[in-house]
């Protein structure tokens, strides 16, 4: 109960592009900017999932970007909430059903808070990120699973394994 | 001894805005073998602007391949579609491409520089250039209507006028965000722990630079002297609104700052020339024909020479779009610099290259 309370006031951030035109990207980093300034409210913009409890995506998933984003997103630990920026991250926008693009990301993850518009405002962003930690502060740490994988969590060592999940995306489509 | 390593980088990465995938082959801390993978957001648009959607509306999808330089894509796009159908735009609209073409410079160059720094290390500058270049921004949406992705030049001119009131506006902010660039200019040019990341790092000779086919800033650092707005005077008149070309010698990352920010300055000096002298004429030059034929049209985006290629079959929908970007003419040049180098200095060097991955693979 304390942890959860605590964990919403420094969240960090995981960024990953997706295949998006960078237009949503760089109103990311204009959040991170003294005029928005997003790290007001504890938030730090890193690299590594092992470390992050949000996950901003920005893109209409490519083919080749989508293992990826299911790999970053089985490693982050839970709880996690995951923010779709703008159109055509939530559902393809205008590149929805080029040959070389999936429309959206909840295809494959399950997304918490969509933001809308091309691209997205600042402040759009900010108020899904801050609609996204009350969403953080609910959940607990079950398992979350990517939607369209039939892997399994393993443990080994004592610890959570989630690897496999990412892997059995082929297996999958190919039953499909 | 010698020890040699394989590092892969990307394709997510904190210094990366974009999915792009480098492995290095480092001897202890030297790069040896470099090996890039740039295709991660090949999204198909050069095949949908030519079966799904109407020549009109290419413009705009054009502009979502890249949010830095979209009216970039839209403008050189709208000129070649122009040339297909043998219009003849007012003088006023191709004033104001120009005008929000140097307004993108801006805030795509102070980016690359606000990145820069951060890769180096240095998070107060990036704050610093972040906070300057929101005034870029606000103008950009001031004119255009919004901060990204603006659509402003469709096929025929441009989508919106501006008014006095603007005018005031743009002249009022310039003037504030010359003197913060002067500023930022100084510590790029002096400061003594910048010089020691930056001065002959990441070099390319202009022997190499001519070999590999490199364009933009990165050609320009390495004292080449090319750029589309010195050559083309028929599609917007470059040289009567105050264009200079900007050559420095080194080549290194030093001195793509150094062009980038001479750039910039150039860049206020056309925007007021503009805004002086801003002709009277429509907005928009209308015809109901189709596009018949082939054109080309060349641009200088904010990272080099953008071209276009589109081809007409008298019906709404084109035949064929095919779109080079600058990026995709560096990348080779990108594998050379990074030959030699130390790991520690890949970072920065990166960020000076201003990559833009979207345009590259479409």
């Amino acid at each position: 109960m304390g942890l959860n309370k605590f964990r919403a006031k420094s969240p960090w951030i995981l960024h990953y592009n997706a295949g998006s035109c960078n237009g949503c990207d760089i109103e990311i980093l204009a959040c991170l900017s003294p005029k928005y300034d997003v790290e007001r409210f504890g938030m730090i913009n890193t690299g590594n999932p092992k470390q992050s409890d949000i996950l901003l995506i920005t893109g209409p998933v490519t083919e080749r970007c989508r293992e990826r984003l299911v790999d970053l997103y089985s490693q982050m630990p839970e709880p996690k909430v995951v923010v779709a920026c703008g159109s055509c991250a939530s559902t393809g926008g205008v590149f929805r059903d080029m040959y070389g693009t999936e429309c959206g990301v909840d295809n494959y993850i399950p997304v918490d808070v969509s933001v809308p518009g091309c691209a997205c405002r600042p402040e759009q962003i900010m108020q899904g990120v801050v609609a996204a930690l009350g969403i953080l502060a609910q959940k607990n740490k079950d398992i979350e699973k990517p939607v369209r994988l039939a892997g399994k969590v393993t443990e080994q060592d004592g610890q959570t394994n989630r690897r496999e999940l990412a892997g059995t995306l082929e297996a999958t489509n190919a039953k499909n | 001894m010698k020890r040699t390593l394989t590092i892969p980088m990307g394709s997510q990465h904190i210094a990366l805005l974009e999915p792009l995938h480098f492995r290095f082959t480092c001897e202890n801390e030297k790069i040896v073998g470099v090996d890039a993978d740039v295709g991660y957001v090949h999204r198909g648009i050069e095949l949908a602007c030519a079966s799904k959607f109407k020549f009109r509306q290419v413009s705009f999808v054009v502009g979502r391949v890249c949010g830095l330089c979209s009216i970039s894509h839209t403008t050189a796009y709208s000129q070649a579609a122009e040339r297909l159908l043998g219009l003849d735009i007012s003088k006023k609209a191709k004033y104001l491409r120009i005008l929000v073409i140097e307004l993108d410079r801006l805030h795509s160059h102070l980016l690359c520089l606000a990145h820069t720094a951060e890769n180096t290390g240095f998070e107060a500058l990036f704050m610093q250039i972040m906070r300057d270049r929101e005034a870029s921004m606000e103008l950009l949406e001031l004119v255009t209507g919004n901060r990204v992705q603006f659509d402003y030049s469709c096929v025929g001119g441009v989508t919106r006028d501006i008014t006095t009131d603007i005018e005031k506006e743009l002249t009022r902010k310039l003037a504030k965000l010359k003197t913060d660039l002067e500023e930022l200019y100084e510590v790029f040019r002096t400061n003594w722990s910048l010089s020691l990341r930056y001065k002959g790092v990441g070099a390319l000779n202009a022997q190499q630079i001519k070999e590999l086919n490199a364009v933009g800033p990165l050609a320009r650092a390495a004292g080449v002297a090319i750029d589309v707005r010195s050559d083309t005077e028929d599609l917007l008149p470059w040289k009567e609104v105050g264009y200079k070309m900007m050559v420095e010698q080194t080549g290194d990352v030093y001195a793509r700052n150094i062009v980038r920010f001479r750039e910039m300055f150039n860049s206020f000096e056309i925007i007021e020339n503009v805004l002086r002298g801003m002709p009277q004429g429509d907005l928009v030059t209308e015809t109901k024909a189709n596009p018949q034929g082939e054109a080309v049209s060349r641009l200088e985006a904010p990272r080099g020479e953008l071209f276009y290629y589109i081809k007409g079959n008298n019906t709404p929908v084109l035949e064929r779009v095919k779109i080079k970007a600058p990026t995709f003419s560096n990348v080779a040049a990108f594998i050379e610099i990074f030959k030699g180098q130390e790991y520690a200095s890949v970072p920065p060097i990166l960020a000076s290259l201003d990559p833009c991955l979207s345009c590259t693979a479409r």
